[in-house]
């Protein structure tokens, strides 16, 4: 198992914000954490990144928990936020260094495994330049660079296509399902449903910062009874249209 | 209405600013400040006895006295004001004349304090109707430069370009009256002209775009001199790329590219690139150069030397507060220990070097009593260890 949470519960502060969530990830799944602003896929991502404690319930990333070896469990882990978060003082070039020293790569690993990852995304160029100066969306193709180049066994992330142009989109889809295909895994939260319709192996959707379905697209569909519909109507037929944002 | 809104903005201005005065002017600073008060008092009393007339003297002062007088304006105005305010615009007049007192009073510390040095050394060679006329005169270049200063604001001008026109017009006035008192007709005549022209440039409604820029710019440069003292969380930090400083950046050869050692190719290069660090640093060396070769004295040195060290250390350790608590260290699987392993071998290094620079410039200016700057390197040491310290303290108790 890649992920497994078990009984989650957490928050910012002593309310909790997401309640009871259970769910598993097996190598070489993308699955889409799926709902609306609020709904708690953010708090549930800070909580598998060990960035909040829980109230209650673990993660286990690779059978790891944090408190056990915080080291080993977060070297299986990549993480793209929704934001891009920058060392403004550090070149492009730099800030792929530090993420690979970070994870252990050799000088070698890294000059094998950038280039094709800057010319998929277009800044072959732009290495001794600062990615602060970039706009948003060459801000986030950094993110994606540095989270790329580890080859980790999963990858979080968070609002994936927000800032990227089309171009970029289909670069990132095409890695990621080349990065399924190695058997490596994706939680990707989002919520354009029509986007994570298109490559998602199946979905879990929070709302009210509770699990209220998990499966492929045809489980919920079935669970929902609409045999034709998209991921959209079976959203909204799970949640009773329910738009409440925290 | 309006002035309630600046009242709170004052109260909330002042409760930052006697925050950060706690730190600022803590014991080890105020005994500092009173021991190099008391020897540049009385160097200043010495040089009285030995100087004579001159006009290099009347220089010195009518500059000294150009730049103090430099006034600071503060509206306290918010980003979102420029959405909300603009309606009240024709509302705001209380508001902006308390703005005006408080931003007075904010400047008046400085000028003070200078005349008292500036009066000694006036009193070499000048009357009383001299020097009064000068203070006076003084004074009024104080209120009018603000006058300037504040209506500059609103007209779209450099402001730069205001400050150096400023300083120009208070040197040369303050010197004028101190060459011949009548002097002070075209000084005056001068302020008129400026205060005029500023007023027919100013446009005829608020450019809130404008005010609220300055206010913010005004607000990260009282952060940037606090930050020369103490830590400050809310500066904005910048960085120049000064590509030519890359041949210097340190870059781990292979058996150095791990974990181990990735704050400290990430902390050489937050120095060399940040904003201001280096140029503070090198302001610091400069300044503190300058008032030891011309003061030449032992004591005056031997303390200039360690305050300018004491200052420079305190500047070193914002780069670890800055990269301590951004969200990388927190996701990377690297033990947090390291950030501080790789701070204390970067630190001392920096440190090491510039304490040499003190130690030849002590040796340049006091070549019969070199054998104190070997104090230097330790002192550098002994003091990043205690203020790294006290931010690793701080940095648990946060994250506790």
């Amino acid at each position: 198992m890649v992920l497994e949470i078990n009984e989650l519960t957490g928050g910012y502060s002593k309310e909790p914000v997401i309640h009871d969530i259970s769910f598993k990830i097996e190598p070489g799944e993308i699955i889409g954490l799926i709902g609306l602003n609020g709904a708690g896929k953010s708090t549930t991502i800070k909580h598998i990144l060990g960035l909040l404690r829980p109230h209650k319930g673990n993660v286990k990333v690779m059978d790891q928990t944090i408190e056990n070896d915080v080291e080993a469990y977060r070297r299986h882990m990549g993480y793209i936020p929704e934001a891009p978060i920058l060392y403004e003082e550090l070149t492009l070039r730099e800030h792929i260094n530090m993420t690979a020293m970070a994870y252990g790569l050799t000088p070698e690993q890294v000059d094998q495994r950038k280039g094709p990852l800057l010319k998929r995304f277009r800044l072959e160029d732009k290495e001794d330049t600062f990615p602060s100066h970039f706009s948003k969306g060459m801000k986030q193709k950094v993110m994606l660079i540095c989270a790329f180049i580890v080859e980790p066994e999963l990858y979080i992330i968070d609002e994936p296509f927000l800032g990227l142009d089309p171009l970029g989109i289909e670069s990132l889809i095409e890695l990621m399902i080349s990065e399924r295909d190695k058997n490596r895994s994706i939680l990707m939260s989002t919520h354009i449903l029509a986007t994570a319709e298109r490559y998602c192996d199946r979905y879990i959707i929070i709302d009210q910062g509770r699990k209220i379905a998990d499966g492929t697209l045809d489980e919920l569909r079935t669970a929902t009874g609409l045999h034709e519909g998209s991921l959209d109507d079976v959203y909204i037929q799970l949640t009773g249209g329910n738009s409440h944002e925290q | 209405m309006s002035s309630k809104l600046f009242n709170t903005r004052m109260e909330e201005d002042i409760k930052i600013r006697s925050y950060y005065g706690k730190f600022i002017f803590n014991s080890h600073f105020l005994v500092f400040l009173m021991i190099a008060g008391g020897v540049l008092l009385y160097t200043l009393l010495g040089l009285r006895e030995t100087l004579s007339p001159s006009i290099y003297i009347d220089a010195l002062c009518a500059i000294l006295m150009a730049v103090v007088l430099l006034p600071k304006y503060r509206t306290l105005l918010k980003e979102a004001d420029m959405l909300f305010l603009p309606p009240y615009e024709k509302k705001m007049t209380a508001y902006f004349k308390r703005a005006n007192l408080y931003s007075l009073s904010l400047g008046l510390a400085l000028p003070v304090i200078t005349a008292v040095a500036v009066l000694i050394l006036l009193s070499i060679g000048h009357g009383l109707t001299t020097i009064v006329l000068f203070f006076l005169l003084a004074a009024l270049l104080y209120f009018s430069g603000f006058n300037i200063r504040r209506l500059s604001v609103n007209t779209g001008a450099g402001k730069w370009l205001i400050t150096a026109v400023l300083i120009a017009v208070n040197f040369i006035s303050l010197l004028l009256v101190l060459l011949h008192p009548y002097f002070i007709a075209p000084a005056l005549l001068c302020i008129v002209i400026f205060t005029a022209i500023m007023k027919k440039q100013s446009y005829n409604t608020i450019s809130w775009l404008d005010y609220v820029q300055y206010e913010k710019e005004a607000l990260q440069q009282y952060y940037q001199t606090v930050s020369m003292f103490t830590n400050v969380k809310r500066i904005d930090k910048a960085f120049k790329r000064r590509r030519f400083l890359d041949v210097f950046l340190w870059t781990p050869k292979a058996d150095k590219f791990n974990k181990k050692y990735m704050y400290e190719y990430l902390f050489y290069r937050s120095f060399m690139r940040d904003h201001d660090l280096p140029m503070i640093v090198l302001r610091i060396i400069v300044l503190f150069f300058i008032i030891i070769f011309w003061i030449s004295n032992i004591y005056v040195s031997l303390i200039f030397s360690l305050f300018g060290i004491y200052l420079i250390v305190l500047q070193m350790s914002q780069i670890y507060t800055a990269q301590a608590y951004l969200l990388w260290p927190k996701v990377w699987p690297v033990k947090r220990a390291y950030i501080q392993k790789s701070y204390i071998s970067y630190s001392h290094k920096v440190v090491f070097i510039i304490t040499l620079i003190f130690a030849v410039m002590f040796i340049v200016t006091q070549p019969a009593e070199f054998f104190y700057a070997f104090l230097f390197p330790v002192w550098g040491y002994v003091l990043n260890r205690i203020l790294s310290k006290s931010i690793y303290k701080k940095e648990r108790e946060l994250s506790d």
